[in-house]
């Protein structure tokens, strides 16, 4: 490990993680704030399952169904998995485009080390946003009136930060890969759109429902961690997929000649 | 270990499709030397540089850096060689100094004494982002992330590139002091002017193969000489022209500007037949012959 291409890593990603926790903060808040007029209005939406099922149950009469809809479902995941992907394709391929690796590369370090120190800052950028998911959440509920466990959103909070390691994962496996922070970012950003339409469309289709195991949406919002709890196993799952991915990155970069 | 060469390679090949890249590299740069690595833009100057360094991997031969394998241990050869890269980049929002100390801190072993040292002389400024510095400037860092862990070898691709002349000097003068304790510089440019002062052997490269690798004392034997001889009186210029070895020859007024290859001889003797009033050699036209090393052979 290098503490210090982390520590830069993370510097470079410091303002721009800042200004969208605050930012997620203050939606949260707003959202909050929106639901006592504008969910009991609302209600339960009645629309099709498919329709149902991209909008996370549309359930906008309860205020766990309002955050979940409103913010665990796609925003939340959105804002985390993008911030990943941004910091994940910049600090490894983008990097090697712009030239800075082979300075960097030059000094006595193992490419496989500098690909590990910039996966611990990926993961300091989703943690620090996964923090702010938790401080909003916990905000927005009590501005909206309560009525969602500190346990639960604790829940979605973290399985909302192990899906944001995954998926940042991929795009350093790519970026890692490749030296090429297009391919990283559309492709990883691919994956976790792709996660999102199957894990709420295929269930209606039976023979292919199956597929919503491949896609690592599922495990972050498979279990509803909003209403249910934490999913120690949909954990694991990210979890593993975040360190086999980095691995793979690893192994991938000590083998090819460098880009630029 | 000392006396193993400081670079060497052997047949050190990086193909990357119908001429282009580097072929069949066989090279020695023995310990001490400043060695120029010359050649037009793409001739595989830097490819070469870059597979010593391990950042790109050949398709065919080897090579061993201060006598450890390129590939194998090239974690070891960084930690003892500084390298300047041709198109510098730096983390643009950060300041000199920032990205100075996290290449300090990634090496290891540097000492502010050194660096600070090479800041002032370079009269570098590290306070300012990267992102606002001149090339010129942001090469200065360059220069001195390379030099500031005093290695026993430095690879610098075009470090000339954009230094104003008085730093040039620096630079030049740095390079003599690194000589002068017995460290070697691999350094590359496409213009002989820029090295000849301070190199003692050159290669030149052409088209990813090497052309010719000597001392520039044995290239100035073979180079085109130039003087000017000023006579009493009018001479005949077709007397000079017929001289063995002689290029070029012209008349302006009682003065003779003549242009041979080899020695002198015959132009001072046929000159001396006249009231010779002053003779005034010009440079050894170096670039001439760099020039013709760098066409191709259809051109030459």
């Amino acid at each position: 490990m290098s503490w210090s291409t982390t520590r830069i890593a993370l510097r470079l990603r410091s303002a721009g993680t800042a200004s969208a926790g605050a930012g997620l903060i203050a939606v949260m808040i707003v959202v909050g704030a929106l639901f006592p007029a504008v969910g009991h209005s609302i209600g339960r939406l009645h629309v099709s399952t498919s329709v149902s099922n991209l909008l996370g149950g549309a359930d906008y009469g309860t205020i766990t169904g309002w955050f979940r809809s409103e913010i665990a479902i796609f925003y939340g995941p959105l804002v985390i998995g993008g911030l990943a992907i941004v910091a994940a394709a910049a600090t490894t391929a983008g990097e090697e485009e712009d030239g800075i690796l082979a300075l960097v590369l030059a000094h006595p370090i193992r490419r496989s080390r500098l690909v590990a120190a910039k996966a611990v800052a990926v993961a300091g950028v989703v943690s620090a946003t996964a923090l702010a998911v938790w401080v909003g959440l916990v905000a927005g509920v009590a501005v909206g009136g309560g009525g969602i466990t500190l346990a639960h959103i604790t829940a979605l909070s973290v399985q909302l930060a192990f899906f944001g390691l995954a998926t940042g994962a991929s795009a350093i496996a790519i970026g890692a890969g490749t030296g090429r922070r297009s391919l990283a970012t559309g492709v990883a950003a691919a994956i976790g759109i792709l996660g999102w339409l199957i894990n709420s469309l295929a269930p209606l289709v039976g023979g292919i429902s199956w597929l919503r195991y491949l896609a690592p949406y599922y495990y972050y919002a498979g279990h509803d961690p909003l209403a249910r709890g934490a999913d120690v196993p949909g954990l694991l799952v990210l979890g593993a997929l975040a360190l086999v991915l980095t691995a793979i990155a690893m192994a991938a970069i000590e083998r090819r000649d460098l880009r630029g | 270990m000392s006396e193993q060469p400081a670079i060497s390679a052997r047949g050190l090949s990086k193909e990357y499709g119908t001429e282009r890249g580097l072929f069949e590299l066989d090279l020695e740069v023995q310990r001490g030397e400043v060695f120029g690595f010359l050649g037009p833009n793409g001739a595989g100057k830097s490819t070469t540089m870059r597979l010593l360094l391990d950042l790109i991997k050949p398709t065919a031969g080897s090579a061993r850096v201060l006598g450890l394998d390129t590939m194998a241990d090239s974690v070891e050869i960084r930690r003892r060689v500084g390298f300047l890269p041709g198109d510098l980049a730096m983390y643009p929002k950060l300041t000199g100094r920032a990205v100075l100390d996290y290449l300090a801190d990634l090496r290891g072993g540097v000492e502010a004494r050194v660096r600070d040292s090479l800041a002032e002389r370079f009269d570098a400024d590290l306070d300012r982002p990267i992102r606002e510095l001149s090339t010129g400037n942001r090469q200065k860092l360059g220069l001195i992330q390379a030099f500031m862990h005093e290695p026993e070898l430095l690879i610098l691709d075009e470090p000339i590139a954009g230094l104003d002349p008085l730093v040039q000097r620096s630079f030049h003068a740095l390079l003599g002091e690194v000589s002068a304790q017995g460290r070697t510089v691999f350094l590359s440019s496409h213009t002989l002017s820029e090295v000849e002062r301070v190199t003692h052997r050159v290669a030149i490269l052409r088209r990813g193969r090497l052309v010719v690798v000597d001392s520039l004392e044995n290239l100035r034997r073979v180079a085109i000489q130039r003087m000017e001889i000023e006579f009493a009186g009018p001479v005949g210029v077709e007397e000079f022209r017929a001289l063995p070895g002689v290029t070029a020859a012209s008349a302006h007024g009682t003065t003779l500007a003549i242009a041979f290859a080899g020695s002198a001889d015959a132009v001072v003797k046929t000159a001396a037949a006249h009231e010779v009033l002053a003779i005034h050699p010009r440079e050894d036209d170096l670039e001439e012959i760099f020039l013709r090393y760098y066409a191709s052979e259809g051109e030459r």
